[in-house]
């Protein structure tokens, strides 16, 4: 085997050199006092640099070693932090990070659910002016850009709530509607003295499982831990706790067309949709183990979780309790939650498999919409920042619907001409109040990922509207405290 | 074996019959002339040298235009050190059918103990200016020694990682040469890296 091609070369210092073999041919000497000398040293590179780097040389090592040896070095930070700040040192550094892509890859180390997306966008509120040649720096760089403001974001402090929207179904239920898993949403055990609960059907062999699925306030949230309540059978001898042995949770997307998803109703037990052959899970947790009490338990994630695609199934495994009466094994939740932070509406995503794409979008701009900006769009808006924004807000009928009540209870707080009160007495202060609330935070975003308080608004809201005894109550309720809000209300 | 500069005319080859590995000693020529001896064992730890033993080309010595002497040597003794180790490994494992329980705890202490030894080895030995810690990284590279590479490059990652960027510009002479806007623009964009 031969020596290998020697590449033309740095300086060397000086040194006699007694060569023996051909690269003598090879070599140029050139004076230290030259400028920092910036060939490009290909694979397999042998320059051996003889002088220290020149002082003030904004690429530092990086041309030096060449490309491959310099990602061997940037390859082994796995902190996105590192990458992060490496990209700000100078031009060459920030050509050289964003150009491999390096953060973008840590971050999919870190959060192997990521690994589902194909593509990231950015989407502008102002329409794009012609785009021009394809250039692929300016693509690496906005892919660089679009996670780093991801990883931000994931990682940022923010205030932790159940981002349950709506259920989706349960794999089976005792007693449809009456122990639906809607029931779940609800935090009491108790309300107007009901029960609230759902109940699994019964088996004969306990290691059935049972399985809960949510949808989510958005497309894409971070969750740190589920919250589950088993349901203790007061009305029954020896008050049973009908807890499972073990509970594990996926994450991920439902693979049907958008438009045409359905949520449990009343009268819909849902069994269809839930299959788990129209889910892909990105995400599957360890087991826990369910303790048989009762209490709200907290199951916290090994790690922060990205749901992609807003859909948490809660599967739970092994049955503990018998019912005294069929002598069968059954499974009741009172109450679960979800908790973490919806990244939405400035990270969405859109996942569509048939089609065969799956994309993360960023919206810097919707950081700090107001209100009616996100219900209404703009003439002058990008048509990509509308499409972006009609899908946000179709994945949050609740509260797209409770804020047009309020919007509407707003807009008449008058009394009419008979002189009876207004319908939302209430509800027209609370609206101010909220909207005093608009600071740093985008109000859908903090409606939404309140779901329980959604939950219990609409409730509220539904029942003042059929029931004029109710707002009579309320009424009185509110002049006996003296005009505060009293503790019935469900607006308080 | 430490490593000899020996004269540059002499031919170096002990050859001991019998044993399982060869003591044969192989001559490697540094850029500026130097040479260095080394057993063949360590220097196999070298996949381009190896490949230039075995196809016979290692006769006469082999030169290493790519690497001077400082940095030949450095790496001579790092291949000393680690195929020593990778020996005694070897000769640890060999009968396991001998080992009773002392024998194992013996062993596991003496591996346990000859790891320390060697972390700090190779600790002290990227322990060095960064002209030269390149340099390695180039010889390490050039003549495909795997760890010696890792060993390096970590160094150089632990020199960046947890640093605030004037740190980095400083242990690496970095000149920042991004505009006054530009470099507004691009820390905007990763601010939450800069929470400190």
């Amino acid at each position: 085997s031969s020596l290998p091609q020697a590449q033309p070369q740095r300086a060397s210092n000086g040194r006699k050199q007694t060569q023996r073999g051909r690269s003598d041919a090879f070599r140029r000497s050139i004076p230290l006092a030259a400028p920092p000398f910036l060939a490009v040293v290909g694979r397999g590179a042998t320059a051996m640099a003889m002088s220290k780097p020149q002082q003030g040389d904004p690429a530092g090592f990086l041309d030096l070693v060449g490309p491959d040896l310099s990602a061997c070095v940037f390859a082994r930070l796995q902190d996105p932090a590192d990458l992060a700040r490496a990209a700000t040192v100078s031009r060459p550094w920030r050509r050289f990070v964003e150009g491999n892509g390096f953060l973008k890859k840590v971050c999919v180390r870190k959060f192997p659910e990521l690994a589902v997306l194909t593509a990231a966008v950015e989407v502008r509120r102002s329409p794009a002016p012609d785009p021009g040649p394809v250039d692929a720096n300016a693509a690496a760089q906005a892919e660089h850009r679009i996670y780093s403001h991801l990883y931000g974001a994931l990682v940022a402090a923010g205030p932790p709530a159940d981002c349950i929207l709506h259920c989706v179904g349960a794999s089976s239920t005792d007693n449809f509607p009456d122990e639906t898993i809607d029931n779940t949403l609800e935090p009491q055990d108790r309300v107007n003295n009901r029960f609230s609960y759902w109940s699994s059907a019964g088996q004969d062999d306990p290691n059935v499982p049972e399985t809960l699925t949510y949808r989510l306030a958005s497309d894409i949230c971070v969750v740190d831990e589920i919250r589950i309540q088993p349901f203790k059978a007061f009305f029954q001898i020896g008050h049973p706790i009908y807890s499972s042995k073990m509970v594990r949770f996926r994450m991920g997307h439902c693979k049907l067309p958008r438009p045409s998803e359905s949520f449990i109703t009343d009268d819909d037990d849902n069994q269809a949709v839930i299959a788990d052959e129209n889910y892909i899970w990105t995400y599957t947790s360890p087991e826990f183990l369910m303790l048989q009490e009762n209490k709200l338990q907290t199951f916290k994630l090994p790690r922060p979780a990205l749901c992609i695609g807003g859909v948490v199934k809660i599967e739970l495994l092994g049955r503990v309790q018998k019912q005294a009466t069929d002598d069968r094994y059954y499974i009741c939740v009172c109450h679960a939650q979800v908790v973490g932070r919806s990244l939405s509406p400035v990270f969405m995503v859109d996942i569509n498999d048939s089609a065969g794409y799956s994309i993360l979008k960023h919206l810097p701009e919707a950081k700090n919409l107001s209100v009616e900006e996100v219900m209404q769009d703009s003439a002058s808006d990008s048509q990509e920042w509308k499409d972006a924004l009609a899908s946000y807000r179709e994945t949050s009928h609740l509260a797209t619907a409770l804020m047009n009540v309020l919007h509407e209870g707003a807009a008449h707080p008058a009394q009419d001409q008979q002189g009876d009160a207004p319908h939302f007495p209430h509800g027209a202060a609370l609206l101010q109040e909220i909207q005093a609330m608009q600071g740093d935070a985008n109000l859908m975003q903090q409606l939404q990922v309140d779901a329980q308080l959604l939950y219990l608004l609409q409730d509220g809201v539904l029942q003042l509207q059929d029931d004029e005894d109710g707002l009579q109550a309320m009424d009185e309720d509110d002049d006996a405290d003296g005009g505060g809000v009293s503790d019935n209300d469900p607006f308080a | 074996m430490a490593a000899t500069p020996a004269d540059a005319s002499s031919s170096s080859s002990e050859a001991v019959v019998g044993g399982e590995k060869s003591n044969k000693m192989i001559t490697l020529i540094s850029s500026d002339g130097e040479s260095f001896e080394a057993t063949e064992e360590a220097a196999k730890m070298s996949v381009t040298i190896k490949h230039m033993i075995e196809d016979g080309c290692a006769d006469d010595g082999i030169p290493l235009p790519n690497v001077p002497a400082k940095i030949l040597s450095m790496v001579i003794e790092y291949c000393n050190k680690h195929a020593a180790d990778a020996d005694d490994t070897n000769k640890h494992v060999a009968d396991p059918a001998d080992a009773d329980e002392d024998d194992d705890n013996n062993n596991n202490n003496a591996s346990a103990g000859e790891k320390e030894d060697l972390k700090s080895f190779d600790a002290s030995l990227v322990a060095v200016d960064q002209a030269t810690l390149f340099d390695i990284i180039l010889a390490a590279n050039f003549l495909s020694i795997k760890g010696l590479l890792d060993l390096a490059c970590q160094k150089v990652a632990d020199d960046i990682k947890d640093k605030s960027v004037e740190e980095v510009r400083e242990i690496f002479k970095i000149e920042n040469d991004f505009t006054k806007e530009e470099e507004e623009a691009v820390r905007k964009e990763n601010a939450w890296a800069f929470n400190e």
